[in-house]
């Protein structure tokens, strides 16, 4: 009895060691499984905070890109509302097609918002991204992320006043994707490997496209609106069983120089996912 | 003793936040990247307790998760290379070494420094990457990274052992 008390007074450090490893893999394996173990991410107040300032400073050396490409998204949006307003015209002038139906269809029901990004660790494997905009600001899980460029990622939870945005460019990322002026829809996938491309998985075979092509959402998700730019497609080969094309797609977003980004939900969406808890399981 | 803990803590914040701010950034060509905290670990004293060694390192790994969106994955890696950081130092101490010697390049010499940073790094690494990639289902991408993120690492390491070293 003796000896085995003494034993385990000299190598009392074994249950320190297995009580700390045994809290890591808790804290990874909690993540993993999409639970709240977000305060132990930068989305908590104080790392939020101490990224924040210094992503303030940061931000004067890319001012610059930055500046030229909201004039870009600017110039965009302006010829959108011209385009919009040439439509708005045209609708007024043949009032019989406007009648209380098609008004409520076309009723824009996604809300918009803009954020600043405070931390990317694009260093890591698997990547997330952080933002100063949080459930007080009206963000939920699972809005779109999407910058002037091209779709940045979903939201993975949110805190208070910070939250965790999944980018494309990780394992768990699924989005779904079409090609611009086609109707086949395939689900956007990263390999781990290239940070600058994409892969298309299932591509039916019947499905026309060529290198060059422009892939955009494809707005069955209801995370995204349909036709957000991805990116476009930059290589083709086939699935390993034959069945389906494999497209690699170079993305649109630069991800190393994130600055600003866009957080679009849609209206009821949280309604639908109450209702989508209710059905019962198999 | 107050001020040995202070000036620990102090170093603690430093390591902490230059690994954040500053290393933590590099990534060179996709797979080697930076870990300098683990310097505060490989610089305790020799003969500090090994429950000691545990706490602050599983203490700095969970700091880093925290910056680093990472929970419990440095945490993990930095806790196992504390665990065998005294078996390790004691291969590369020399017989009638004063007890309390801080691990260094004036205390036990450059090369049996350089190498026991770099066993404590590998380990370290080895650790971080198993639980990252999970799966090995890449295990030539998990021997480039190793290998390059402890060279990066350990050259890091001699810099700053080279500047601190008057």
């Amino acid at each position: 009895m003796q000896t085995i008390l003494n034993f385990l007074i000299k190598h009392n450090h074994w249950f320190l060691f297995i009580l700390l490893e045994g809290i890591s893999f808790m804290l990874i394996v909690r993540f993993n499984n999409y639970q709240n173990a977000i305060f132990f991410t930068s989305a908590n107040r104080v790392a939020g905070d101490v990224y924040a300032i210094f992503t303030d400073i940061d931000s004067y050396f890319g001012l610059r890109t930055e500046n030229s490409s909201l004039l870009k998204h600017n110039r965009e949006l302006l010829q959108e509302i011209a385009v919009l307003r040439g439509q708005l015209n045209e609708a007024n002038n043949s009032k019989a097609l406007l009648n209380d139906t098609t008004a409520n269809r076309y009723k824009n029901n996604y809300n918009f918002y803009a954020a600043n990004v405070v931390s990317n660790t694009l260093t890591r494997l698997n990547y997330f991204i952080v933002i100063d905009k949080g459930l007080e600001d009206g963000i939920g899980n699972e809005m779109g992320v999407f910058n002037s460029n091209g779709v940045v990622g979903v939201i993975y939870q949110a805190s208070q006043h910070y939250s965790l945005v999944l980018p494309l460019l990780n394992n768990k990322s699924n989005t779904s994707c079409k090609i611009r002026n086609g109707n086949e829809t395939s689900i956007l996938q990263w390999d781990g490997k290239d940070k600058e491309f994409s892969y298309l998985v299932d591509l039916p075979r019947h499905s026309r496209f060529a290198i060059g092509d422009t892939i955009v959402t494809s707005g069955h998700s209801s995370i995204f609106p349909e036709d957000i730019p991805v990116g476009t497609i930059d290589d083709i080969e086939e699935s390993i069983d034959g069945m389906f094309y494999k497209a690699r797609v170079r993305l649109f977003a630069d991800f190393s120089t994130l600055r600003t980004v866009f957080i679009v939900g849609r209206d009821g969406y949280k309604e639908q996912k109450e209702l989508e808890k209710n059905i019962p399981k198999q | 003793m107050t001020r040995n803990y202070l000036i620990r803590i102090r170093n603690f914040v430093l390591l902490l936040m230059l690994q954040v701010f500053i290393f933590g950034q590099i990534h060179l060509f996709g797979y080697a990247t930076a870990y300098i905290s683990i310097l505060f670990i490989l610089k305790l004293p020799r003969y500090t307790s090994k429950n000691e060694i545990l706490i602050w390192a599983f203490l700095m790994g969970i700091a880093t998760d925290i910056f680093a969106n990472t929970p419990g994955v440095h945490a993990a890696a930095t806790t196992l290379a504390a665990l065998l950081r005294n078996n390790i130092l004691e291969q590369f101490i020399q017989k009638g070494t004063a007890d309390d010697i801080i691990p260094g390049a004036g205390t036990i010499g450059w090369s049996r420094y350089i190498s026991y940073m770099l066993l404590c790094t590998t380990l370290f690494y080895v650790t971080l990457y198993m639980i990252e990639l999970f799966t090995i289902s890449y295990p030539l991408t998990l021997l480039i990274s190793v290998g390059g993120s402890t060279l990066l690492t350990i050259l890091f390491l001699i810099v700053a052992e080279s500047f601190t070293r008057k």
